[in-house]
């Protein structure tokens, strides 16, 4: 897959988005990845951007591993940064717990911004103008970037080659993220984008068979939200365990406790004993290869 | 990063690869992952 000039994919893991840098004399990065990577995001934007200057850091969302980085990318490079309009009271306020931060044992440093964009804006990034459009569902703020110029859409955590990001229906109150969520995709359908640069994976070009897959993986939810339900818990826990790399066995049942949204899943959804909640996540999760068993812990296995 | 062997802890690319990955020919792919795996068995 070739990208149009001017736009590098710094392909991170799942505990990082990827950062999209839009090259120009004056060059953007969308997204920043999870704290813990911060420096090494820095490193990569100082190889990929060379003597260029950075001016402007955007967000797609402001979940932790799309923003984690922010705060060090604007120390170092002193850009100026944009969130979605959506996002802002959340961020003037820090809500740990709308931004998925310690409610589900996930940091991220405190930030400022300097500017808002909404849907129907267009920004300038890079070499190209970018429409931005609403991307409700996996984050009720989110938003994509297209490229009408070269049909490229960065689409966050909207849609993945294989999926989209996990969509949390009905914490927070809201009951609408799955309804949001097939609209987004719709949408998506309806741009005729021919490549997706997304906020996790490789850019891909095969748009229509990823569509078919999230909406396949959608109707599965809303025809079960138990099934959703187990997926979040499971997403959730993954990531936290990207961070940690390892936790005793023992421990496990009191921190699926300690953290708010995995015991409120538990409480709502799943109703298992805390011991039996962990005993079904570490064996689901290790069938999956995600995780592995060794000497009384968990390990994470991926990046 | 790995301050003694330059190398990302999690993936084992260096920090050209991983710059260079999303432009990179399915073959150069292939050629960086078979020194990922000689790196990871280092």
């Amino acid at each position: 897959l070739k990208l149009p000039s001017g736009i590098q994919v710094l392909e991170r893991g799942w505990l990082s988005s990827n950062n999209v840098v839009l090259h120009s004399q004056a060059a953007t990065v969308v997204d920043s990845g999870y704290g813990t990577h911060a420096p090494q995001t820095v490193a990569l934007l100082e190889h990929a951007l060379g003597s260029k200057p950075l001016e402007h850091l955007v967000n797609t969302h402001c979940h932790s591993d799309h923003m984690g980085g922010n705060a060090a990318i604007r120390r170092r490079f002193r850009c100026k940064t944009s969130i979605p309009r959506g996002e802002a009271p959340l961020i003037d306020r820090w809500d740990e717990r709308e931004l998925i931060l310690a409610a589900a044992d996930q940091r991220a440093e405190r930030f400022a911004y300097d500017r808002t964009f909404a849907d129907g804006d267009t920004v300038r990034m890079g070499e190209y103008e970018w429409q931005v459009i609403a991307a409700p569902g996996h984050d009720a703020h989110a938003v994509m970037f297209y490229c009408a110029e070269t049909k490229v859409l960065i689409s966050g955590d909207a849609l993945w080659e294989n999926g989209f990001g996990a969509v949390f229906d009905r914490l927070f109150g809201r009951e609408t993220a799955l309804a949001e969520t097939r609209a987004t995709l719709e949408r998506i359908a309806a741009l005729g984008c021919a490549i997706v640069i997304p906020g996790h994976g490789s850019p891909f070009a095969g748009v229509a068979a990823a569509l078919e897959r999230a909406f396949a993986r959608l109707k599965g939810y809303e025809e079960d939200v138990h099934r959703l339900a187990r997926h979040v818990a499971k997403v959730l826990f993954t990531f936290a365990m990207l961070e940690k790399r390892s936790m005793p066995l023992a421990e496990l049942p009191a921190y699926l406790k300690r953290v708010a949204i995995l015991e409120e899943i538990n409480r709502d959804y799943l109703k298992m004993s805390a011991p039996a909640f962990a005993q079904w996540l570490v064996a689901d999760l290790e069938r999956a290869g995600a995780l592995a068993r060794r000497d009384g812990m968990v390990l994470a296995r991926g990046s | 990063m790995n301050p003694d062997t330059g190398l990302c802890e999690g993936c084992l690319r260096t920090l050209a690869e991983i710059a260079a990955w999303s432009a990179m020919s399915s073959d150069e792919k292939r050629a960086v992952r078979a020194l990922l795996a000689a790196r990871g068995a280092a």
